[in-house]
């Protein structure tokens, strides 16, 4: 046995192997190390005591009375979600149907640019939005995860 | 010697997080629509979302919200899971994804870094007085162990309450990652690697009880 620790493989083999989670091959040439290192030894003597002293911890719950939201049922998502739809084409068509009353009506010329000014606006902020959206989406590597 | 060293990966067993595993019949009776099913499964996974939740974010508030949302979300995307698969890595990966929004939106709206949330969780514990068999020495282990815990930069912590207080396996937490299991590994022994370089600089006293395996599992 020897303090002198001459590892031929990856450190993080001695996580793997505290978790069980190496092939037969690496799981004893890491045992066959483990047999003459005693540094290596003792930080995975180490390390398995902070995983048990992890393992045993214990936390503060809420109580029952604070889990409030009783989980929705397909009815109720299936409302929910025709609602917003709803909401979302009542606006576009009233804000189409008030800008084109603008527009057509006989209101003036400083009428027009102000609607149009405000539509722009509108429009140009969304896109702001839609464009800083699309360019983070490639770099999202979650975003294959469904919610 | 070869006792010694077995001792250090004894055969894998059942823990008590890892044994809460949702019956696939629960599952299915959720699926269909059945009310007392989906609310039995909903009770059944809010408690690891909100532990999750509540390790990623540290406010119990924040966490008991996105806890809720998750299993709204869970049960609203039930009829595209296959009852065959793990649940845990998939309610796991909701709970981390909504946290990830918070954390944007939070960035967005102060301009921090994603991995500047100020946690102390070690606050949260249960009390340990409230559990004969915890003594105060083991406890303060524990206390240290979290805080140097929230310290960790995001991605450390994430793998480490994975593996280390859910105890999810390589694969079951590469998943929720979506990462490889060789990363996994490589992090997690980073971050057990640094947490292990902290407690044994501020606490040398506390560690040596964590060195020797000090607490059993006691759920």
């Amino acid at each position: 046995m020897t303090t002198d620790c001459r590892r031929s493989f990856d450190e993080s083999l001695l996580s793997g192997f505290l978790d069980n989670a190496l092939g037969q091959q690496d799981e004893q040439r890491v045992r066959v190390h483990l047999e003459d290192c005693s540094s290596c030894r003792a930080q995975v003597a180490e390390l398995r005591g902070l995983r048990e002293v992890a393992l045993s911890s214990r936390f503060e719950l809420p109580s029952d009375d604070q889990w409030d939201e009783k989980p929705r049922g397909g009815v109720s998502r299936l409302f929910r979600d025709l609602g917003w739809l709803l909401l979302a084409v009542w606006i576009v068509g009233l804000a189409g149907y008030g800008v084109t009353e603008v527009w057509t009506g006989a209101a003036s010329l400083l009428y027009r640019l102000m609607a149009f000014g405000g539509i722009s606006a509108v429009a140009l902020l969304f896109l702001s939005v839609a464009i800083d959206r699309w360019s983070s989406y490639p770099l999202d590597r979650y975003r294959e995860v469904r919610k | 010697m070869d006792a010694e060293v077995a001792a250090l990966n004894p055969a894998p067993e059942v823990s008590v997080a890892r044994g809460r595993v949702a019956d696939p019949d629960l599952i299915l009776r959720a699926r269909s629509g059945e009310a007392e099913a989906r609310e039995e499964l909903a009770a059944h996974c809010r408690r690891s979302a909100y532990l999750f939740a509540l390790h990623l974010v540290g406010d119990p508030d924040e966490a008991l919200d996105l806890a809720q949302e998750t299993v709204i979300r869970l049960l609203g995307a039930l009829p595209r899971f296959s009852p065959e698969r793990p649940l845990r890595p998939w309610l796991l990966t909701i709970v981390r994804n909504l946290a990830r929004d918070r954390w944007r939106r939070l960035r967005l709206r102060r301009a921090e870094s994603l991995d500047a949330p100020e946690l102390d969780l070690s606050r949260h514990l249960a009390d340990p007085a409230s559990d004969p068999e915890h003594d105060a020495r083991r406890a303060e282990v524990r206390r240290a162990l979290w805080t140097g815990l929230s310290a960790l930069p995001a991605d450390l912590r994430e793998i480490l309450v994975l593996r280390d207080y859910h105890d999810l396996s390589y694969a079951e937490a590469a998943k929720v990652l979506g990462v490889p299991i060789g990363t996994v590994m490589s992090r997690l022994h980073r971050a057990r690697n640094r947490l292990r370089g902290r407690l044994v600089a501020e606490r040398p006293d506390l560690f040596s009880e964590a060195r020797q395996g000090g607490a059993g599992h006691d759920d």
